[in-house]
């Protein structure tokens, strides 16, 4: 009797143990070799030396998308001024949804509202399965994601996956910034001119150290202050 | 920066009710599982303290999920969390546990108060004896069960904070065990103070029996927060910031060293060993450790998931 109680026990911690595990290895591996299945995989480089801060990006993303007054999917950080008048300068940098191949919003939802679309690489929610646990909002180590006060559900940037991308124009951001600091565009393309940029110009992605390989390249602008 | 409201924060102080109704939960049916097996047996249900750790799972675990739900922006929505499943999502590992849980909690509850429930329903409902009688055949079993997925819910709660990569201070694995150890002392503390007050006799072989326990999980509480400070500095980066801001001067610093490592910790660690040093306990001494233990653990959940959004990296 205790024999077999000790070897139950025993057997049923390796199977928790084991089964508790098991789903983050398979996850890794098939983050690595995920195959495309149409060939696309959605980036975005944001060209900050071009950006103006006009907003322009923000409104149309709010029009098209149809995103309540009070939050955004989209913003223009500023920073500065730096230098001596007049030659004082500011920095913008986008500031949305950065489309990672590893998300982290994606492997802590527990229904499975935020995830991966296979075939463009956008990462997107289903506000129906969404209720709201905010775990995402949590995870997201850029801060891009809130609840959409109308559906209640978690929302952000999709690249307009369900509006402009659907229609075959480019994103509304894109689309309308008068100095062209945004260029979208399939990574998987080598004819393409945001791989052909990609190519010819250092970038830089945030926080890469995390792990979670993000889709947002940037030209980095000029140097504003140096800070140790 | 104000101490409760800050541009990171996301998770607010219903998530430390639950993360403590959580751990209280598990820890007092972990206690109660080992108060019946090694100190009362058969006569486990006539035990003011076995009474109240029962009571205190049942009802913690069912309040927390409550906050839990209501805490939701859509919580009418609540029930797609038991029907849609993530397995990466360390939180639907923590509802399949959660749930899994309460089926064997209840199950070992009935086992153990088998005797009073026979008596009753074999006049009201004779179906249930047939139930008790099944349930109590495979009695090794549930209680085998009952204490893996009540030590997992403990250390779930830990889990579900370490998961998020950008908050230094919770993606460490450390505080799944500093949670599992809390939760367990929150647990036996919840249990002692509902017996006294079920009229347990507070000198009773129980509570001589569970004291015995909390003095080396206060003592390894300590150790893992050591631990978990130490780690976080010497990660150095925002971690090593994350752990200054935390525990250096302020409101949370006041907290952790006065409310948490003083009145959480040492007062009841102290009383303990003054307890088995001293042959006689008193209904005020056991209840008031108790309350020191607990108000320590409710602290413990806040300060660390507050401070915890303070700093990211």
């Amino acid at each position: 009797m205790e024999n077999s109680r000790r070897h139950f026990l025993k057997s049923t911690c390796a199977l928790v143990a084991g089964v508790s595990v098991y789903p983050f290895s398979g996850n890794h591996a098939n983050a690595e070799m995920e195959p495309a299945i149409n060939n696309i995989k959605y980036a975005l480089l944001n060209d900050e030396t071009k950006c103006i801060g006009c907003n322009a990006c923000v409104e149309a993303c709010r029009e098209v998308n149809h995103v309540p007054e009070g939050v955004t999917r989209l913003s223009i950080e500023r920073t500065g001024p730096f230098g001596e008048y007049p030659n004082q300068f500011y920095h913008f940098s986008r500031h949305s949804c950065e489309h990672c191949e590893n998300a982290p919003c994606v492997s802590v939802c527990p229904t499975g509202a935020a995830f991966i679309n296979k075939e463009t690489g956008i990462v997107a929610v289903n506000a129906d399965k969404c209720v709201g646990c905010q775990y995402c909002i949590a995870a997201c180590p850029y801060e891009v994601r809130f609840i959409n006060p109308v559906t209640k559900a978690a929302d952000k940037c999709d690249f307009c996956r369900e509006t402009n991308l659907k229609q075959g124009k480019q994103p509304a951001c894109v689309e309308i910034c008068p100095t062209k600091a945004l260029v979208f565009g399939n990574l998987k393309d080598p004819e393409s001119e945001l791989v052909a940029l990609l190519k010819a110009n250092p970038t830089e992605r945030f926080k890469q150290d995390l792990g979670t390989r993000p889709k947002i390249f940037r030209i980095k602008a000029k140097q504003g202050e140096i800070i140790l | 920066m104000s101490a409760f409201h800050f541009d990171t924060l996301v998770w607010h102080w219903p998530i430390a009710v639950y993360l403590f109704l959580a751990g209280a939960s598990a820890g007092a049916m972990f206690f109660a599982v080992l108060l019946k097996h090694f100190c009362l047996k058969e006569k486990a249900y006539q035990s003011g303290f076995i009474i109240a750790a029962c009571i205190i799972a049942a009802i913690s675990v069912l309040a927390g999920l409550g906050v839990l739900v209501l805490d939701l922006t859509k919580p009418w929505d609540f029930w797609k969390i038991l029907v849609f499943y993530n397995p990466t999502s360390v939180m639907s590992m923590g509802v399949i546990i959660l749930m899994l849980y309460q089926v064997f909690m209840y199950a070992w509850i009935a086992v153990t108060f088998r005797q009073p429930i026979d008596k009753f329903c074999e006049k009201h409902l004779p179906i249930a004896c047939t139930l008790t009688r099944l349930l109590a055949r495979y009695e090794a079993g549930i209680t085998g069960l009952l204490v893996i997925f009540s030590v997992s819910l403990g250390a779930y709660t830990g889990f579900l904070l370490s998961a998020q990569p950008h908050f230094p201070m919770w993606n460490t694995g450390v505080l799944p065990l500093l949670f599992l150890a809390s939760g367990l002392s929150s647990g036996a503390a919840a249990s002692l103070l509902g017996g006294v007050l079920l009229k347990g006799n507070p000198n009773g072989a129980e509570v001589r029996f569970i004291h015995k326990i909390e003095i080396p999980l206060i003592l390894g509480e300590i150790l893992l927060m050591f631990t978990f400070f130490l780690g976080l500095v010497f990660s150095g980066g925002q971690s090593k910031v994350a752990a200054f801001n935390a525990i250096g001067v302020g409101f949370w610093g006041f907290v952790f060293w006065f409310g948490i490592m003083g009145l959480g910790l040492s007062a009841p660690l102290a009383m303990n060993l003054f307890m088995t040093a001293t042959s006689k306990r008193k209904f005020s001494y056991v209840a008031g450790t108790a309350c020191l233990s607990l108000l320590g653990v409710i602290l413990l959940r806040n300060f660390i998931l507050y401070t915890g959004q303070m700093v990211v990296s």
